[in-house]
């Protein structure tokens, strides 16, 4: 019964009250709650965000009972949890099935790819305009900047994206200060590298040092503390922070993914998505709160069997179990949050180009980790897979979810430049099951 | 807290009480003392949660704290008591017996503002919580009426059991209710909310008196810190009737670190000498108490000989200093003068041959000189017709290049010629033509509805943010929904007729009444407070705008404006953010900002008039460091504010010192980021130092916040090292000439920040340089240098 969720808390509160518990027994029973919600607070995610648009019916809810132009190609297989199915398309992922919760009934109501991305990263419904390429998120921030601008720092920037800026992955009014630090190159590619981080090859290690220790000396604050202008206090605090990344041979290897073993980095594949999930794990080990992969092509309006089975999930399939299981054998999926999500799932029925068209009215996502149960499904569709028809998710509680898995208080509300409120999850609810 | 000593009455010349008389109408009616003690020297002291109260018959009135409520009809006294002194005034109390009728609108909408049920975060978001939906700050109280009274299968009222209605129950916490306990079952809300229900949950009489205006006592007080004042709020009814309604109030501060306010009206200050301004709200009716304190156990600073009164602006923040008392710091000294100077007027740091000139000219006025120079250089014009045209939206991704290009080239000729700034601005409001040729035509390419354009000229050259006002009347602001419709009405019916895919022809065939959108309630067009348009649907009503907008009479145009200049060279507004004016939102100084105002139109809006009259103050030739007296101070200008340099003054410095000009596709060789007309052209420096985003209309898309991103770039990006490393850099010239270290290290110096070296500068140099290869020693320390505080920022 010890269940430390909010609604409870409150059932708890109006229990009280109705069996006589004291105040006593109320305040103690709150302080458990709040404090199970900062033991929360070293909770980090990788956000996986399958760009396109993720086929649920052919991946995470089939419909084999559907006719042949609805249910597709693929085929339920067991998992190694008993009674739940998946596609022969991702067969590994079958074998992780114990770790990974299904949501099966998100939902949204729009179908463009720009204000998919934006309601699915940032939890707010697009408002009017064009949201593809959306830099500085015009409506609400993204999760990200939100985790960074309400979660504690560490060495590594809060909020870091790869192999890209994430489309409405931006900050919107909390500023700049909470935009992602962009990897913007493919760890999959033979030369990676993050830019700045490390002296320009041009610069020999010791000389670097030599600037750098004439250049604290240089900037070294001499007036009394209170006399220096905020401004160039607020800097010195970046500078010291680039300077930790790039003094702590931790900090400045966890973005150098050439020192994972080489069968590691085969066994996540050296596909993209592989690479990206395999750096977003040294990010978290390394102390980041939230590291966003972007995999992209999943737009599959033609030849949807082809490319899925293909080009699309055998990266996927090899990247996402690899990642679960290197994250629990290191000891770090009770304290890693992995979301798998999309804009939205696709169409029901199969176009006359053999693909699968847009879909926001009934999708799947899933998430891992960070506390939560695995070896479960939430929700359900049709029998099409086209209306959501038990446990309906929105984007809101998607956004509240991971939130509160990582010790954030998502009912917090922000303040833009003009003091209007803006609720952090905009009134999303915490999906309570995942948790167990 | 004034000790005990200083609360003798001996003290006091005066002690007086407010009001005079306390009369009590009706039962949830109330009554809030002040007391306040007049000193021998003038300055007041609120003495009211000093003395002892106490009130003759007790069953007729008591107390709660300095607050006097009614038990029962009939008359008796209040005694103040402070020491020797003691003093009773009568208390009559009336209409006790009945609570009034409480009316829906005037009474109940209010409660719920106040308890912040219906703000945005809570029950006035769009779709509720959980729910339960209300309007946005109670804007539309017959929708709210019903969610109340009809909706919520009759679970939020229930006139037989109040306890049992969702309404008082959540919000007194007697039920788990997300947004927690709102208010206490015993407080003067909490009877109200229940009178309500025990009446029956009447809408109320039609013609039911409301509020007229808000006043509130003191409005101006000086206070110590670390001290209580009290505060008097007295709304006055549409039938002339009085109420007290301190406790009804919602009460916000704008500098929390120097002043807050409680629900009981009563301010707190801090330990900081300074300024604020308390806003005090009660239906959607607002007034202000200011509130000053000064530095303590200071006395009044006296004037230095060189503070010379000459420039008006001096003497208004003089007056502020004085009233704070804080002395300003020192002049700046010439080099940090230069600097300071180009940078903020002409987007360039000066080069090393600039600064040598400059400290070596020794006529006395040489700044006044040197301020002419700025303000008729070229880059003047290139750095200005950036800024006008972030503040436009001048934006190639949205408008295309052709139109962008137009309009910068337009606004490069308006800054070019210094045309007065109301005669430009005219011209864009009433703009026609083909925005292929007609520069200001393509402001209505970037705005396209009449929403979009309302929005933009409000906040663009009023400084009125409409944005709230557009869905609904804020609480906190003058400006409703009709006044947005009725400044949209000027651009409704516009016509943008496309030419070609880069062009399009625009005009206004004539005035059409645009109507509220949902309610659809046909508004007058009109300017803000201003008589309806005289226009007909055969004419253009915008010229009439333009007038009402760019006249010397109109109290926000030149104000805004004014603001903005002042802002951008002196690193704050006086009113901030610089487009932000609202009652609520008041100047640091107003009588400076009506002299910068004043200025400006009896110059017939001469902007290079209004900056030289600024740029020759002392107040702007102040050093940044802060003495003693001043380190706390960052909104009265005593000391000048440091500001890190914008991204396209900063990337244009890093290629000036190198010698190594950036490259801009589609641009010559040699075009400087203080030069791009187009705000999209791929640049990893710009977008990571944050360019004007030209998304909004305003300043505020390019941030100088700090990210770890630009850290490591400039401490490590191969881009900047090139241009160190560059074969053609002015570091090769250093390196192949005959100067000594000492020189070098001058040299150097100069060409960074526009100075001599520094003593810490000197040693860092010479140890760098002391080694064998020459060239890679100067490379060091340029890089040393430009990664300096003093470099990046402009002080």
């Amino acid at each position: 019964m010890l269940n430390h969720s909010k609604s409870n808390r409150r059932d708890f509160i109006r229990m009280g009250s109705i069996a006589g518990l004291g105040i006593a027994d109320i305040m103690r029973m709150q302080h458990l709650y709040a404090s199970e919600q900062s033991s929360r607070s070293d909770i980090n995610c990788i956000f996986l965000f399958i760009v396109g648009g993720m086929p649920h019916q052919d991946m995470w809810d089939l419909k084999p009972e559907a006719p042949s132009e609805i249910r597709g190609d693929f085929h339920k297989i067991s998992t190694n949890v008993p009674g739940i199915q998946i596609s022969d398309v991702i067969p590994q992922c079958a074998t992780v099935m114990d770790k990974m919760a299904i949501l099966r009934g998100m939902t949204h109501q729009d179908s463009d790819h720009g204000r998919g991305f934006h309601v699915m990263m940032s939890g707010k419904k697009a408002g009017a305009g064009d949201f593809n390429g959306n830099q500085n998120n015009n409506q609400h921030p993204c999760i990200g900047s939100m985790v960074s601008h309400l979660g504690s720092p560490g060495v590594l920037p809060p909020y870091i994206s790869l192999p890209n800026f994430l489309n409405s992955g931006g900050p919107s009014f909390l500023g700049p200060a909470h935009g992602p630090f962009v990897i913007d190159s493919d760890p999959a590619a033979p030369d990676f590298s993050v830019r700045d981080i490390a002296l320009p090859t041009s610069v020999a290690t010791r000389r670097g040092q030599l600037r750098q220790l004439a250049l604290k000396q240089i900037n070294q604050l001499e007036e009394d503390a209170e006399k220096v202008s905020k401004q160039v206090k607020s800097f010195d605090t970046f500078y010291e922070k680039a300077y930790g990344l790039m003094s702590s041979k931790e900090a400045r290897e966890a973005f150098d993914i050439s020192k994972e073993p080489e069968a590691l980095r085969e066994a996540y594949g050296m596909t993209s998505i592989g690479q990206c999930c395999l750096l977003a794990r040294r990010m978290v080990e390394a102390g980041s709160r939230f590291v966003a992969v972007e995999n992209g092509h999943w737009d599959t309006h033609r030849k949807n069997t082809y490319s899925l089975k293909d080009l699309l999930c055998p990266a996927f399939d090899q990247a996402v179990p690899a990642l679960l299981n290197d994250l629990e054998q290191r000891g770090m999926l009770e304290k890693t949050l992995v979301v798998i999500t999309t804009e939205f799932g696709r169409t029901p029925r199969i176009n006359p180009l053999a693909g699968r068209d847009h879909w926001p009215n009934a999708f799947s996502i899933v998430m891992a980790g960070g506390g939560v149960k695995g070896g479960q499904v939430i929700g359900a569709t049709d029998k099409q897979g086209a209306e959501v028809t038990d446990r309906p998710v929105t984007p809101e509680d998607m956004v509240a979810t991971i939130l509160y898995s990582m010790g954030i208080d998502h009912e917090k509300v922000l303040h833009t430049p003009l003091g209007r409120p803006v609720p952090t999850a905009d009134g999303g609810k915490v999906v309570r099951e995942l948790f167990g | 807290m004034l000790s005990l000593q200083e609360v003798c009455a001996e003290s006091y010349d005066a002690i007086t009480i407010e009001p005079e008389v306390i009369r009590i109408t009706g039962r949830n009616r109330q009554t809030q003392l002040l007391i306040t003690g007049h000193r021998k020297d003038g300055t007041l002291d609120d003495l009211t949660s000093q003395a002892t109260l106490s009130i003759q018959d007790q069953s007729v009135a008591t107390l709660s704290n300095s607050l006097v409520l009614g038990q029962t009809e009939g008359t008796t006294n209040l005694t103040v008591q402070l020491d020797s002194f003691q003093q009773s005034i009568p208390i009559h109390v009336a209409g006790y017996q009945n609570y009034p009728p409480v009316n829906f609108e005037v009474d109940i909408i209010p409660l719920l503002t106040k308890l912040n049920c219906n703000g945005g975060g809570c029950h006035g978001r769009q779709g509720g919580q959980n729910g339960f939906q209300l309007s946005v700050f109670g804007f539309d109280p017959a929708t709210d009426y019903e969610a109340l009274t009809r909706q919520g299968r009759g679970r939020r009222v229930f006139p037989g059991a109040i306890e049992q209605s969702l309404i008082y129950s959540k919000a007194t916490g007697l039920v788990a209710h997300g947004g927690g306990e709102r208010m206490e079952v015993d407080s003067q809300d909490a009877e109200l909310l229940r009178e309500w229900l025990i009446q029956g949950m009447p809408w109320g009489r039609e013609g039911t008196p409301t509020v007229q205006r808000i006043e509130v006592t003191p409005p101006l007080r000086s206070m110590k810190p670390r001290s209580l004042q009290q505060l008097r709020v007295v709304a006055t009814y549409t039938d002339g009737t009085k109420r007290d309604v301190t406790r009804a109030s919602i009460y916000s501060t704008n500098m929390e670190i120097i002043a807050d306010c409680n629900a009981q009206g009563v301010i707190e200050s801090g330990k900081l000498a300074g300024e604020a301004a308390i806003t005090i709200n009660y239906m959607g009716h607002v007034d202000i108490a200011r509130v000053v304190i000064p530095q303590p156990g200071v006395p009044t600073p006296v004037r230095p000989k060189w503070f010379t009164d000459t420039n008006r602006i001096d003497d208004l923040t003089w007056n502020k200093w004085e009233q704070l008392r804080i002395s300003p710091s020192d002049l700046c000294d010439d080099a940090t003068f230069l600097r300071r100077l180009l940078v903020k007027t002409t987007g360039t740091i000066p080069t090393a041959e600039q600064a040598r000139a400059f400290l070596m000219d020794d006529s006395p006025d040489k700044r006044a000189r040197a301020i002419e120079q700025a303000l008729v250089s070229d880059d003047f014009i290139n750095y200005w017709t950036q800024r006008w045209a972030d503040i436009m939206m001048v934006n190639s991704a949205t408008i295309g290049g052709r139109s962008a290009y137009t309009f910068h080239r337009w606004l490069r000729q308006q800054v070019a010629e210094n045309r007065p700034y109301n005669q430009w601005v005219y011209d864009i409001i009433v703009a026609t033509g083909n925005t292929g040729n007609v520069g200001p035509a393509n402001f209505y390419r970037i705005q396209r509805t009449p929403e979009d354009a309302t929005k933009t000229i409000s906040q663009a050259f009023l400084g009125i943010r409409m944005d709230c006002a557009q869905c609904h009347h804020h609480p906190f602001e003058k400006w409703g929904q009709a006044d947005f419709y009725g400044l949209a009405g000027y651009f409704n019916g516009m016509k943008r007729d496309t030419l070609d895919e880069n062009r399009e022809l625009v005009y206004h065939p004539g005035h059409q009444a645009i109507a509220i959108p949902v309610i659809n309630q046909a508004v007058n067009t009109r300017p803000l407070a201003g008589p309806p348009t005289t226009a007909d649907n055969t004419t253009d009503p915008r010229p009439e705008l333009g007038r009402w907008m760019t006249s010397a009479e109109n109290p926000y145009f030149a104000r805004l404006v004014s603001n903005r200049i002042w802002k951008h060279l002196l690193g704050r507004g006086l009113v901030e953010p610089e487009d932000d004016f609202r009652e609520t939102n008041p100047p640091t100084n107003p009588e400076l900002l009506d002299h910068l105002a004043s200025a400006l139109t009896t110059s017939n809006f001469d902007i290079k008039q209004l900056m030289r009259e600024i740029l020759n103050s002392h107040t702007f030739q102040l050093s940044s460091t802060p003495t003693d007296s001043n380190k706390a101070d960052d909104q009265s200008y005593s000391h000048y504010l440091v500001r890190r340099l914008p991204a396209e003054v900063m990337l244009d410095a890093i290629c000036q010192v190198t010698g190594v000009a950036e490259e801009y596709a589609g641009h010559p060789r040699g075009t400087r980021a203080i030069e791009l007309w187009d705000n999209q052209l791929p640049s990893y420096f710009l977008d990571t130092f944050g360019r004007n985003l030209r998304e909004a209309p305003c300043e505020c898309g390019s941030s100088g916040d700090p990210t770890m991103a630009q850290a490591l770039h400039l401490l490590n990006a191969p881009e900047i090292e090139v241009k160190i490393q560059a074969i053609d850099s002015s570091i090769t010239q250093l390196a192949e000439s005959t100067l000594t270290h000492e020189q070098l290290i001058d040299e150097i110096s100069f060409q960074t920040l526009g100075r001599p070296p520094t003593s810490k500068e000197k040693r860092i140099g010479s140890q760098l340089l002391s080694t064998e290869k020459r060239r890679q020693g100067i490379e060091d320390f340029v890089w040393v240098m430009m990664n300096s505080y003093d470099f990046l920022f402009v002080k």
